[in-house]
């Protein structure tokens, strides 16, 4: 049905918006080459499927047969959302227990991801960080103590006591962090540290030469990024309701590290507006393209699955904007900030292409 | 020369087998505008990578007030009361001139914590800006202020990197060829306000090839050829020495 798919895509524009604007901030503006951004979204989900499941455990005495881990989360699982269906409030705040969790964790993580590779120059720093969470998802996957590895865990479902359209709840809170999100790093940005960050971008020599430790603003704007990208691993795990690592292996690099460069180069690098842009553009393809796949690939006598499709569509999207439209939908603009929207308003504007030589 | 705020002892630079400092020692007094020329490839702009510490030493030591600075990273170097600018202008191309000149100073309101809180950084904020355009009226480009840098000619692009290092206020300015394509009434200009900013007691060290303009401005020089100082002094001991004239005669 079609009122299915716009709650889907408005589901998938919530959480491509909160991960795209944050490697936005350090991509877009920073100019680090976030390559392993799926990791962040990774450490949300362990922080949900992981680490708050085991507290849980822990408080309602579940104990680890030999199922291990993994079936023990679905038992807590059980329990959980079965005393949540009756206490509205437990469910509210074992959210957001999650949530502020996976933003400290992941304001962590990120920081520590950086710091092998803070001090090498742009095209190493990306490698190594694809490297590192390359290694960090196969660990997740091949050893079943983390996040039950190949079996994966459960965990409850915070909105339990809500019997009836749970998918619109859900969504409208996505959309609502995701909300949120924006007037977060709308704020954030147009600071001097935003400034700052769009500098290092454009030349890390200057920003040297006038006394900063780029080290320091690189870890520090990957924590933020990763914490907030975290958020993102916390909404799908509540969304799947099971934490799974094989869903960062491939598709996960695909959905959570490629999928946000495109939509960031689509919509406008170093632009939240036009992050927005380019999210709610890309998740309405992806997402069409997902309802109507059986009839695209029966129509057009593909002989692939329309999943493909998606990824050759995406790739050549890709390669379109880079090569015609580098700039993407909406330009950068300076940072405003108070001062400057003054000046913005007192000031000449200076008359574009004229010219003083001396 | 008593008390030098600046000093190199010995300073040793290969590139590889290449060597282009051969032992460097210069002084730079404080409050004075020393300058430095040399023909092309004779090592200046290598000596201010070394002294700002963006190229290691291969020896020799760089102080700086009685401190040993040889071995710290450009910012810390900053820290301490240095700034410099490139011989090649180093624009931040996407960001407007204005923007350009404000990220020269640390600000409040550049970490994640503070940024946060306009009111913390927002009357810091607005002194840099009139300070910022300030200095682009006095360098004549303040009808650029909200161009992208990228926009600029090449001796736009020099006021700018000059703009850069006036927003600041170090103890030491170095620049590179600061005059370079700047057309000779600015220039003349730049070099005033250079020593206006020197009477109040900003030290300068600039490397310059224009010397029809620049000598009447300074107080000390020194001439370099492939990687040494031969001679240093004032302007008549400078010009007149015959090893400077056979060098800049001679091709260099
Ligand atoms: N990064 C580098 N690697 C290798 N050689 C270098 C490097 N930088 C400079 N050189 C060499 O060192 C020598 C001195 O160069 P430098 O730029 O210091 O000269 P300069 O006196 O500033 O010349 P100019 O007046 O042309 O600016 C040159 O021969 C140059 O080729
Ligand atoms: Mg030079």
């Amino acid at each position: 049905m079609i009122y299915g798919l716009i709650l889907n895509i408005l589901l998938w524009f919530g959480f491509y918006l909160i991960i795209s604007l944050s490697l936005n901030m350090e991509y877009g503006y920073g100019g680090i080459p976030n390559f392993g951004k799926a990791l962040s979204v990774l450490v949300g989900a362990i922080v949900a499927g992981g680490v708050v499941t085991r507290i849980l455990i822990y408080i309602y005495h579940i104990k680890i047969g030999i199922g291990g881990f993994s079936t023990a989360t679905s038992a807590v699982s059980n329990e959980v959302t079965t005393l949540i269906a009756h206490n509205p409030l437990l469910g509210l705040a074992l959210f957001l227990l999650t949530l502020i969790l996976a933003i400290i964790i992941g304001c962590i993580a990120g920081a520590i991801f950086i710091l092998p590779s803070a001090r090498l120059k742009e095209d190493y720093l990306a490698i190594t960080l694809l490297a590192i969470a390359e290694t960090f998802t196969m660990i997740c996957y091949y050893n079943q103590s983390i996040i039950g590895g190949y079996y994966g865990v459960s965990v409850p479902d915070f909105l339990a006591f809500i019997h009836t359209n749970r998918g619109v709840v859900f969504t409208g809170i996505v959309l609502l962090i995701a909300l949120i999100t924006f007037i977060f790093f709308e704020r954030l940005m147009n600071t001097p540290y935003g400034r700052l960050l769009r500098a290092m971008r454009e030349n890390e020599d200057v920003i040297r030469v006038y006394g900063r430790d780029l080290m320091k603003v690189r870890v520090m704007t990957m924590a933020v990024g990763s914490g907030i990208a975290a958020i993102v691993g916390v909404l799908l795990s509540y969304y799947t309701l099971r934490v799974q690592a094989n869903s960062f292996m491939i598709t996960g690099r695909t959905l959570w590290t490629f999928y946000p460069f495109l939509i960031i180069l689509l919509g406008g690098a170093s632009n939240n507006k036009g992050t927005a842009v380019g999210t709610i553009i890309f998740v309405t393809v992806m997402e069409v393209i997902d309802f109507y796949k059986t009839n695209i690939v029966s129509f057009l006598h593909l002989p692939v699955e329309a999943v493909w499709l998606e990824y050759i569509l995406f790739g050549i999207m890709m390669l379109l904007i880079l090569y015609y439209k580098p700039e993407g939908i909406l330009p950068e603009k300076p940072i405003i900030t108070p001062a400057i929207k003054k000046a913005y308003e007192t000031k000449k504007v200076s008359k574009k292409g004229v010219r003083e030589e001396y | 020369m008593k008390d030098p705020i600046l000093e190199t002892r010995n300073l040793i630079k290969f590139f590889g087998d290449v060597l282009v400092l051969d032992g460097v020692n210069i002084k730079v007094g404080r409050k004075t505008i020393t300058l430095i020329i040399g023909p092309n490839g004779s090592g200046k702009s290598t000596l201010i990578n070394v002294i700002t510490g963006f190229y290691p030493a291969t020896s020799g030591q760089v102080i700086f007030e009685g401190q040993d600075i040889t071995k710290k990273r450009p910012y810390q170097i900053y820290d301490l009361g240095i700034v410099r600018t490139f011989q090649t202008p180093q624009p931040l191309k996407k960001l407007t001139v204005l923007e350009n000149l404000l990220i020269a100073r640390k600000h409040v309101g550049e970490n994640v914590i503070s940024a946060l809180n306009y009111k913390k950084w927002s009357e810091f904020e607005d002194e840099l800006v009139e300070r910022a355009f300030k200095i682009l009226e006095f360098l004549r480009i303040d009808h650029l202020w909200d161009e992208e840098s990228y926009k600029l000619s090449g001796g736009q692009l020099k006021l700018l990197e000059v703009g850069r290092a006036l927003m600041t206020e170090p103890k030491l300015i170095i620049m590179d060829e600061p005059i370079a394509g700047v057309a000779p009434a600015l220039a003349h200009e730049i070099l005033k306000r250079i020593v206006e900013l020197k009477n109040k007691g900003i030290t300068f060290l600039i490397v310059e090839h224009r010397l029809d303009i620049a000598l009447r401005y300074v107080d000390y020089i020194y001439a370099m050829a492939s990687g040494k100082v031969i001679a240093e002094g004032s302007e008549e001991e400078v010009i007149n020495n015959p090893q400077v004239v056979e060098v800049y005669i001679g091709g260099g």
